[in-house]
């Protein structure tokens, strides 16, 4: 409440008008950043795998690799966050099961929520059949790795069952035009997940998220960047040594953080600059205490990925990486691949608990 | 942009308003909310300067009904539906979800949450009850047998009316028709100009407005 009188006050200093009705705006509890995270990291994980596999193909691999590692955490990590945002946005609803048949209740196609609920549910599907691919069959059967596991679990329930599933996916198995295909279309789903942002940008009356480039963008470079560090991250703590693939993911995610920072500097000035009382209320609460603290961890959980990625990476591809170096290399990535998941979360997290509604302005 | 002639709209004249919430406490009543309910009318007092400076202004709001209704925009179930016949933005409570999307999209925070956490507000008095306006029948005006909406009915002030435009638009005054049709509150609302405490008394000496009578009726 002191906080809510404190962003009032500044806001009404700010607006040199106290002839204002000003509206609560605390309409979703912390589920949403969690959905709206979740989806992106899921759609940042499907195109480590999926790209892992293209990486596989063009080097002509076998399917024994580090890129099939990658690629089935890649998948995984996709199912689990998407599992998590659809289990995050469901247990806000008031009518679970009319979210549940959205092919019936969700008809406004004009309405984010649609949209991205058909961008979630599709992703979801081609993350379930693109990880059967790469779980089962003969290839899985004679290869190792911690990402077999849930083989293990399977043949751990029924013996039989694995081996009728190996069977099933060799008969069903596509052709390398169609498994590129099916990549190629579920990463425009994962590109999708850009809708997380849209959610927000298109709500007019909170000028902090009414931004149709900048908060997407963001939620698109921030989510990605996550779901390729979760995935790393899990690869990395069974496969430790450092190679030009894990460099090159690392990179990538070093460009997507700094991106995300240039990003998010842009959105932070023009949120300083704006003279809307709402978007005064929201940097009122963003500059003080804990919030304050939150918003430096956010910039921390894109400057850690940024600089050791960089690092990592440049002396990867350089032939420098030494002995030190590589033994550090991976703890550090991992560890700035955790703050990068933290920073993501935690900044949609502030995006809510920051935001103001424009109040009504009494015209005199 | 602003409303369809036929369209039905609120108007507001905050310097008839005496602040009394005698609108919130009858759309209560109306639509037999508990008391503890999210009003769909509120009043809020907003105040300006210091001593001796001071004013404070009583507001009463509502689902205004906008015309670009940016509710029914974003929900995603179309459960919000802006009827093409009167104008009025029902609810059909048989298809909201309960997202709270609506809330966000709202320039005025009209939408209510109750207990099963479904979406409700003002339906102009169409039906009565939470989704009371959903699937009702074109809106009739008092004089074609439509009931007046409460809060209407029992502002002392008479500071609230509702109608279709082109018959409200008749009853304003010419500042606040003209600041309308300028895009005063985006033409969701009709809302007359504030006046100075010496112009609302040559007002009332002159019998122009705020008549003595109609407040202490």
């Amino acid at each position: 409440m002191s906080t809510t009188i404190s962003v009032l006050s500044a806001a009404l200093a700010a607006a040199g008008n106290s002839e204002v009705i000003w509206h609560p705006a605390d309409y979703w509890d912390l589920s949403i950043p969690v959905y709206l995270f979740l989806a992106v990291v899921a759609g940042g994980a499907y195109l480590t795998g999926a790209s892992a596999c293209l990486i596989r193909s063009l080097r002509g691999k076998g399917a024994c690799c580090l890129e099939t590692e990658i690629a089935r955490w890649g998948f995984l990590v996709a199912i689990a966050a998407a599992a998590g945002a659809g289990l995050a946005v469901l247990s806000h609803l008031a009518v679970i099961y009319r979210a549940i048949l959205f092919p019936i209740y969700l008809t406004n196609f004009d309405s984010w929520i649609t949209i991205g609920t058909w961008i979630l549910v599709l992703l979801s599907l081609f993350a379930v059949v693109c990880l059967l691919l790469q779980l089962f069959g003969e290839h899985a059967a004679s290869d190792e790795g911690a990402s077999l596991f849930p083989r293990t679990i399977v043949a751990w329930v029924s013996p039989v069952l694995l081996e009728t599933i190996d069977g099933l996916v060799d008969r069903v198995r596509p052709p390398m035009s169609v498994f590129a295909g099916l990549h190629l279309l579920g990463s425009l789903f994962a590109l999708g997940t850009i809708y997380t942002g849209f959610e927000l940008a298109i709500v007019d009356t909170v000028p902090l998220w009414n931004d149709p480039v900048i908060i997407p963008a963001l939620f698109l470079t921030s989510g990605v960047a996550a779901g390729i560090g979760a995935t790393l991250a899990l690869t990395m703590l069974f496969e430790r040594e450092i190679g030009p693939v894990f460099a090159g993911y690392a990179l990538t995610v070093s460009l997507l953080s700094a991106v995300s920072l240039a990003l998010l500097y842009y959105g932070w000035i023009l949120l300083a600059a704006s003279d809307a009382p709402a978007a005064a209320a929201s940097y009122a609460t963003l500059t003080d205490g804990w919030y304050y603290v939150g918003a430096w961890l956010v910039v921390l959980g894109f400057v850690a990925p940024m600089i050791i990625g960089l690092v990592i990476g440049l002396a990867t591809f350089a032939d420098r990486l030494s002995p030190t170096l590589e033994r550090v290399g991976g703890p550090a990535l991992i560890g700035s691949f955790g703050l990068l998941l933290v920073g993501g979360l935690l900044f949609r997290i502030l995006l809510l608990l920051a935001a103001a509604q424009n109040p009504l302005v009494v015209i005199g | 942009m602003s409303a369809d002639d036929d369209h039905w709209m609120f108007y507001f004249d905050p310097n008839r308003c005496i602040g009394c919430h005698a609108c919130s406490v009858s759309c209560k009543q109306r639509h037999n909310r508990d008391a503890d309910a999210d009003d769909w009318r509120t009043v809020s007092h907003v105040s300006s300067g210091e001593y001796p400076d001071f004013r404070e202004v009583p507001i009463s709001m509502s689902c205004m009904h906008c015309h670009d209704a940016p509710c029914e925009q974003v929900c995603p179930p179309d459960a919000i539906i802006k009827r093409e016949e009167d104008g009025i933005v029902t609810v059909d409570r048989d298809r909201c979800i309960g997202c709270h999307y609506c809330a966000w999209a709202c320039p005025f925070g009209a939408p209510t949450y109750d207990e099963e956490g479904l979406m409700s507000k003002c339906n102009l008095c169409l039906g009565e009850g939470p989704g009371g306006g959903h699937g009702q029948p074109e809106r009739q005006t008092p004089e074609e047998g439509g009931a007046v909406p409460a809060c209407v009915d029992d502002c002392v002030g008479g500071a609230i009316k509702a109608g279709p435009k082109s018959e409200i638009m008749q009853e304003v005054s010419e500042e606040a028709a003209e600041r309308f049709e300028q895009g005063a509150y985006e033409g969701r609302v009709i809302v007359e100009p504030l006046k100075e405490d010496g112009e609302m008394a040559d007002s009332i000496r002159n019998g122009d407005e705020l008549n003595i009578v109609d407040m202490a009726r």
